[in-house]
């Protein structure tokens, strides 16, 4: 009888150990530069570079074909048309004015333009111009690209991150 | 034994019985049980797990099977079974970057994952149900997953045409054809054009053998070991043409002799009139002069040259043609002249335009050339090479055609030589084991094998004759992408149908306009139906934006409408009848069927409604953010100075309803104005004229110059 427990607790430790046996999946490693869709270099270091998700990236593209006239102090085509302007357009990288701001407001103020949010009415709407979801890859850019960096509401369903 | 023992078990027996069978059982139990912890069962139920942490659980587990979930599309050969794992791929509400992988939503593309699978774009073994073995190369699947960083390689496979969302692919295939790589290879949806490096039939009339071997040994743009790129030493955007190859130097000499000798046509040298030399060859204000005149043609738009201000060295100017700064030291100045004259004599695919030049002009402008463009120093470094000897020649000879230079440069008696360099139209596609690693100590992999291949040629293959290119990590991924797009043809036929061509519509008038047309090169810069350069506005459409007259004068006389534009419209010294019959065919034949002139009349515009349009302007929709009247407003549009000179109010009407539908990448926004406003606005915008007055006095002269020159 002590001899048939013996081989059973025998048993069951062997097969406690089959579990070891199986293979761990590789824990991978992460660089968030090489994981990134695409890349763009923070606008006050240009030292420091910020990795950008698919999403971010196609605001990137929106970002220097429509808004970089006047939200960027230097454009593709050479000076900016920012300095020109009153009042001063905000940069887009401008955290201390825009991180304030909520997703939906940044998304009404480029869909439906400045006067639209009692902003100044140079502002242009893009509603007819650009999809919603063009709209929410640049506030998504934006978001990434923020000095001092955006942190999103603590609160469930937040859209986009700056992370 | 005893006979009645027989048949009966001992105890001893028994308990040998009892053993095995329990250690059959066990190990019976191993297999459901392994079954159990396989990897992709695991991820099923942590996906279940996490579910349920969610708040919208029952729509995440709305379509949830404990078992194997698979795409298959046979027409494209995809069974992926990537979403077993990658479950939350279609979960809108799992798009947050908080949510773990493999669960994280696909982030919002064209394609939807159910009609295309993964492995179309991503790579990877789609039927596997292990992690590696899914995403990495094994021996049976040299195929791993394609890092994020190059997926746009995988739109190119199918999109031929450039995409906008692909803005590095599109980089990466207008780096292969801007650096001529379709010269030695074969490239898909690249064409060999024309014409890639010069022509060097007659290059023996225009440089000497020391500035050959100069160039051979140090080709003008350098790139250095930090993807620095310097013009003669200058620091540049600019992209380098002429690479530089591994040569010795007995091949230098030989080259630079071969190449000093080809003068199969004479030069003719041009005589300028005595009577302007006589006039000018004296007066100190010759050089100025020609300054002035090469600033006034907008030489600069397609030359650079290196500006010191404030102690800073740079380079100005556009990049069509090559960097001029030194160009003095360079050239023979009997070509120089006839160059100018003629460039399509000397090089007939040249994107040279024929100018219109007064002797006094060319006289001054090629006198500025040989005296300030210059560098002492250029040969310094250049070895006495005297006269080419025939062995030297023979040798010269016989490396342009080993080392592949007539794959670009063409001589008249030479073969091209084309596909001098391995067939890459399929590359992309190409498994580990096809490629050859040498003794590079990479990673045995496609993308591996390209990047060490495009940053050291001989590092994979010591007998590689491609040149040495130092590229910066943007340019090297571009390529690199460029690269693995091309594919070959797709495999099967519903992928074959898949294929966005690319949209290849060369525009080839005829007749007087045609002539017109290609002496001043205009689809070097602007764009036809789709075809030709993109550095100035497109023309497609130019009949209906701009009034006749307006068009003569600007050709005449072009004005910049852009004010923050460095890069203006040359000034080509235009006859009255090349301008006209260019204004002519743009009023008859570039026409947008939506801006129709007839159904709007001039006449119409009111006063009232042009003070309404003026108010719109200004207060309500504040244009001048973006454009500029009477010296106020934004650099961003054009200036409208003289929008009623300029634009036909049918365009006008048309643009502010809908600015996409005439122009389709314009970045003036699309508004919401009522018919009323948008009448408006028209009235009140053409009401604004300005005739086009020269600015200061030096420009007047030199337009009376322009306006003598034209008529001789």
């Amino acid at each position: 009888m002590r001899l048939r427990i013996w081989i059973s607790a025998l048993l069951l430790l062997t097969l406690a150990g089959f579990p070891g046996c199986r293979k761990h999946a590789e824990v991978a490693k992460s660089d968030p530069l090489l994981a990134a869709y695409d890349t763009e270099a923070d606008w006050t270091d240009a030292q420091r570079i910020i990795p950008l998700s698919y999403q971010q990236a196609q605001g990137k593209r929106i970002f220097y074909q429509q808004c970089v006239w006047c939200h960027a102090d230097a454009t593709p085509a050479g000076p900016s048309n920012r300095s020109n302007l009153t009042p001063v357009p905000p940069l887009l990288n401008d955290g201390a004015a825009l991180n304030a701001e909520s997703d939906e407001f940044m998304q009404n103020i480029v869909t439906l333009g400045g006067s639209a949010m009692g902003k100044s009415p140079m502002m242009p709407p893009y509603g007819k111009t650009l999809s919603a979801e063009e709209v929410h890859s640049v506030i998504a850019f934006a978001r990434a690209i923020a000095q001092p960096q955006y942190q999103p509401p603590a609160r469930a369903g937040s859209q986009y991150s700056a992370k | 034994m005893p006979a009645e023992e027989m048949g009966k078990l001992t105890g001893r027996t028994r308990l040998i019985f009892a053993i095995s069978s329990v250690v059959f059982l066990g190990v019976l139990a191993i297999s459901p049980f392994k079954d159990f912890r396989r990897e992709w069962k695991q991820y099923k139920r942590s996906y279940r797990r996490f579910a349920q942490s969610r708040p919208d659980t029952k729509k995440l587990l709305a379509d949830y099977r404990p078992d194997i979930d698979q795409i298959w599309l046979p027409g494209m050969n995809v069974v992926d079974r990537c979403t077993t794992c990658h479950q939350g791929i279609t979960a809108a509400s799992l798009s947050d970057q908080a949510v773990p992988h493999p669960f994280r939503a696909h982030p919002p593309i064209p394609h939807n994952v159910r009609d295309w699978g993964c492995t179309v774009c991503h790579r990877g073994q789609g039927p596997a149900t292990e992690v590696s073995e899914a995403h990495e190369s094994t021996l049976a699947w040299e195929q791993p997953i394609l890092p994020t960083r190059f997926i746009q390689a995988s739109c190119g496979t199918c999109h031929y045409a450039d995409l906008p969302q692909t803005p590095q692919l599109t980089r990466g295939r207008q780096l292969l054809a801007e650096l001529n790589c379709q010269g030695c290879h074969r490239l898909q949806g690249i064409e060999r054009p024309v014409m890639l490096g010069p022509d060097l039939t007659n290059i023996g009339t225009k440089v000497s053998r020391e500035w050959i071997y100069k160039w051979l040994k140090e080709p003008r743009t350098i790139l250095d070991k930090d993807a620095n790129v310097t013009v003669n030493g200058y620091e540049t955007e600019e992209e380098p043409r002429m690479p530089k190859f591994r040569l010795t130097e007995t091949e230098l000499r030989a080259l630079a002799a071969y190449l000093s000798v080809q003068r199969t046509e004479a030069l003719a040298p041009y005589k300028i009139d005595a009577r302007v030399v006589a006039a000018w060859s004296k007066n100190p204000e010759l050089i100025p002069q020609g300054e002035l005149r090469f600033r006034q043609m907008f030489c600069s738009t397609c030359h650079s040259l290196a500006v010191t201000r404030a102690g800073e060295t740079k380079m100005i100017g556009g990049d069509i043609g090559p960097e001029l700064t030194k160009v003095g030291s360079k050239v023979n100045p009997d070509w120089l002249i006839a160059w100018l004259r003629d460039p399509h004599g000397y090089l007939p695919h040249t994107r040279m335009p024929r100018y219109g030049w007064s002797d006094e002009d060319l006289y001054k402008v090629t006198q500025y050339i040989t005296t300030k463009l210059t560098d002492s120093d250029l040969l310094a470094n250049v070895p006495q090479l005297g006269q080419a000897t025939e062995q030297e020649i023979q040798l010269g000879h016989r490396l342009f055609l080993e080392k592949g230079c007539a794959s670009c440069h063409s001589i008249e008696g030479l073969n091209p030589q084309k596909d001098f360099g391995p067939d890459l139209s399929a590359l992309g596609g190409k498994n580990a084991s096809e490629l050859e690693f040498g003794a590079a100590k990479i990673p045995h992999n496609l993308v591996s094998y390209i990047q060490a291949k495009l940053q050291d040629p001989v590092s994979v293959n010591p007998a590689a004759r491609m040149p040495q290119y130092n590229w910066n990590q943007g340019d090297l991924d571009a390529i690199t992408t460029a690269l693995l797009s091309m594919k070959g043809a797709p495999p099967t036929s519903a992928l074959q149908n898949l294929v966005v061509p690319r949209k290849e519509v060369a525009f080839r008038p005829t007749g007087a306009f045609a002539e017109v047309y290609e002496r001043y090169k205009c689809y070097t810069c602007h764009k036809f139906n789709g075809y030709g350069g993109d550095l100035a506005p497109d023309l497609t459409y130019e009949g209906s934006r701009a009034n006749r007259q307006w068009i003569v004068d600007f050709l005449k006389n072009p004005q910049t409408l852009r004010p923050t534009l460095i890069l203006r419209m040359p000034q080509f010294n235009m006859s009255d009848k090349d301008a006209a019959t260019l204004a002519d065919y743009m009023t008859m034949v570039f026409q947008h069927p939506a801006a129709n002139p007839t159904t709007i009349d001039s006449r119409q515009f009111t006063p009232a409604m042009a003070a309404l349009g003026k108010q719109l302007y200004e207060v309500k929709y504040q244009c001048q953010a973006c454009h500029t009247i009477g010296g106020t407003g934004g650099y961003v549009g054009p200036n409208l100075n003289n929008a009623g000179g300029w634009l036909t109010p049918a365009w006008v009407e048309a643009w502010l309803r809908n600015p996409q539908a005439l122009v389709p990448d314009t970045i003036e926004p699309r508004r919401n104005f009522t018919d009323d406003e948008v009448r408006a606005l028209t009235a009140y915008l053409m009401t604004l004229r300005q005739s086009i007055k020269p600015q200061s006095t030096a420009s007047a002269a030199a337009s009376h110059t322009a306006t003598h020159g034209a008529g001789q």
